[in-house]
């Protein structure tokens, strides 16, 4: 261990050049940095002393994620609040329920069908659900949609997934931690990790006002320690009766998210959360060895196909709801096609369980397939629906052409196409 | 008067929507970390904008200032006004004939009777007395700015043309 510094050096290096790449080609960086991980490790070279097998390193990058991890989990808590959730109103709660449904049957379907136990199938469920923050948020505003009618139904859902995230994570945490294989045994050991949740929220509420005083810290340097100190303490406690770390930061980001002090909170983690997270993120990519992927290709394109279509039906569903244009149901649909930091955190929960180590390799990819189509869909949304209207005005003219037997009057095919345009 | 809209945007801020008189729209983004983003769509294409503008928060507070007339206000308009939640504050031109010309702060009793008060006057050859003295005589073509709410604004202006408050 004499050149660590070194090591984690090179490390960060790489993440700063992952990074870079991603800012430069206007892309997400998660999952670059995932590539970047997997490209080095224990079978990468080694340069006379820059050493690309991160062997000594390894545990200090995983611990590192591992902080990582509480942050990124702390800063949901703080954001998914669960009030805000109620007063944005019961078109959310529909349109969450509706797209949450519809993506969680298919994805607990296709595990379950693709012959993974239980709770195996629950991981793959959570995983392709919960869309990424990071990459939505990042579409809307590089394609300058914020304004689109679309865009706020967008950030609902969103908003109710990262609810739905929190409340889904603990329950899971649970089955996933006790170690439960049997239908019983995942809902009683679900019950009490969601009991030992609701009752810490009810307590939270109850202390808001005494965190709100506690809290009122002039100093800086004394916020961040306190507010830190909680943070590790409540997650490393959680562990010790079985509630995963990072459902302990999570329920700590929920009840500080209701006291005063939240924004001032949320500043706060937000570049400790970027730079242990982007650590997470590397990390993640070294534990995978590259020559299981090939294994893991075909079930991820297979869950991503899945995907796609399940967001598109639900996309669909919602924007008649709202009554957007297609357009705008399918910018909805491909908006929240993104995957990114919230599956690679669900499935690392499957690393703690010690559960199948297939689901390592499949998330990766699966990830890495979803956040690279996502903007390129969300982007190209009115080409891909003018090419599937010309298809369909063919394949109408077709028909009618067998039918009638004659031509088809084109005024009248195009006319249907300008109104499901909401022109 | 046009159209404003509010809509929340969950962890993003908050979008406003204006329907001008002209038949275009503006919708203004309001990001919590400050960002203000400007959609500009024409009555012709409501679907993409014609140009997006992005203005971070000190710019964005200058350019208010500015479009609302707080450092220059427009010379041919009687008045004109900025609404700041209940608070209303109105630029308000002396014309011929006002009952008020020629009398003081004091002697019209402008606080006492109406409630607003007048925070600055700007004399017609263009000098501004912030926070008038009780004793200053209002001249004809000099513009106030009076700070109150909807009512006792409307209530000043009744007293400075008419001369009487009911």
């Amino acid at each position: 261990m004499d050149n660590v510094i070194l090591e984690i050096g090179l490390a960060l290096a790489l993440i700063a050049f992952a990074v870079a790449l991603a800012h430069k080609l206007g892309l997400s960086n998660i999952p670059f940095l995932i590539v970047i991980g997997i490209v080095v490790g224990p079978h990468a070279p080694q340069w006379g002393v820059f050493d690309f097998r991160f062997i000594e390193t390894g545990s200090l990058i995983s611990f590192m994620g591992r902080i990582g991890v509480l942050f990124l989990l702390f800063y949901l808590g703080l954001e998914a609040n669960l009030t805000r959730l109620i007063e944005a109103g019961r078109s959310i709660l529909a349109g969450g329920s509706i797209y949450v449904g519809i993506n969680f049957t298919i994805g607990f379907t296709f595990g379950y069908l693709s012959g993974f136990p239980l709770r195996e199938s629950l991981i793959i469920a959570g995983l392709t659900t919960v869309s990424s923050s990071a990459i939505v948020a990042k579409i809307l505003f590089d394609y300058r949609r914020m304004a689109n009618p679309e865009t706020q139904i967008v950030l609902g859902i969103t908003m109710f997934e990262d609810v739905f995230l929190a409340i889904y994570l603990s329950l899971i945490s649970g089955i996933v931690l006790s170690g439960a294989t049997s239908v019983g045994g995942v809902l009683s050991s679900g019950g009490i990790a969601l009991g030992f949740i609701v009752g810490l929220i009810i307590i939270g509420r109850w202390v808001t006002p005494l965190l709100n005083r506690v809290l009122r810290i002039s100093s800086s340097e004394l916020f961040v320690v306190v507010v830190f100190a909680c943070l590790f303490l409540l997650a490393g406690l959680g562990e010790t009766i079985h509630v995963a770390e990072s459902i302990g930061a999570l329920l700590l980001g929920l009840i500080l998210g209701e006291t005063e002090h939240s924004e001032r909170m949320e500043r706060l983690v937000v570049p400790f959360r970027d730079f242990f997270g982007a650590v997470f993120f590397f990390g993640f990519g070294l534990t995978i060895d590259p020559f299981t992927l090939g294994g893991a290709a075909g079930m991820a394109i297979g869950a991503a196909v899945l995907s796609l279509i399940g967001v598109i039906i639900a996309g669909l569903i919602v924007g008649r709801r709202a009554k957007l244009s297609v357009v705008g149901s399918l910018n909805t649909s491909f908006t929240l096609l993104a995957r990114g930091e919230f599956s690679i955190i669900i499935v690392n929960l499957a690393l703690a369980g010690s559960l199948m180590p297939v689901l390592q390799p499949f998330a990766a990819l699966y990830v890495l397939i979803l956040a690279s189509a996502s903007p390129l869909l969300a982007k190209e949304s009115e080409r891909i629906y003018d090419a599937f209207a010309r298809l369909f005005k063919r394949l109408r003219r077709k028909k009618k052409v067998d039918e009638e037997v004659e031509e088809t009057d084109v005024e009248s095919v195009q006319e249907p196409r300008a109104e499901a345009r909401g022109e | 008067m046009s159209t404003i809209s509010e809509v929340f945007l969950p962890g993003v801020g908050r979008k406003f929507q204006v329907e001008t008189l002209t038949g275009d729209r503006l919708v203004i983004v309001i990001h919590d970390d400050g960002t203000r983003e400007l959609y500009h769509f024409t009555r012709r294409n409501m679907d993409r904008p014609a140009s997006v503008l992005r203005l971070t928060d000190g710019e964005a507070r200058q350019i208010a200032g500015i479009v609302g007339g707080l450092t220059y206000v427009p010379r041919n308009l009687p008045m004109a006004e900025v609404i700041l939640g209940d608070l209303v504050l109105e630029w308000f031109t002396i014309e011929r004939g006002a009952a008020c010309i020629g009398q003081t702060i004091r002697e019209l009793g402008v606080r006492t009777r109406t409630g607003a008060s007048i925070v600055s006057i700007i004399e017609p050859d263009q000098t501004t007395r912030t926070n008038p003295e009780a004793d200053t005589v209002l001249n004809e073509g000099a513009t106030l700015i009076a700070a109150g709410d909807r009512r006792t604004i409307n209530a000043l202006k009744r007293l400075l043309i008419e001369g009487r408050v009911e």
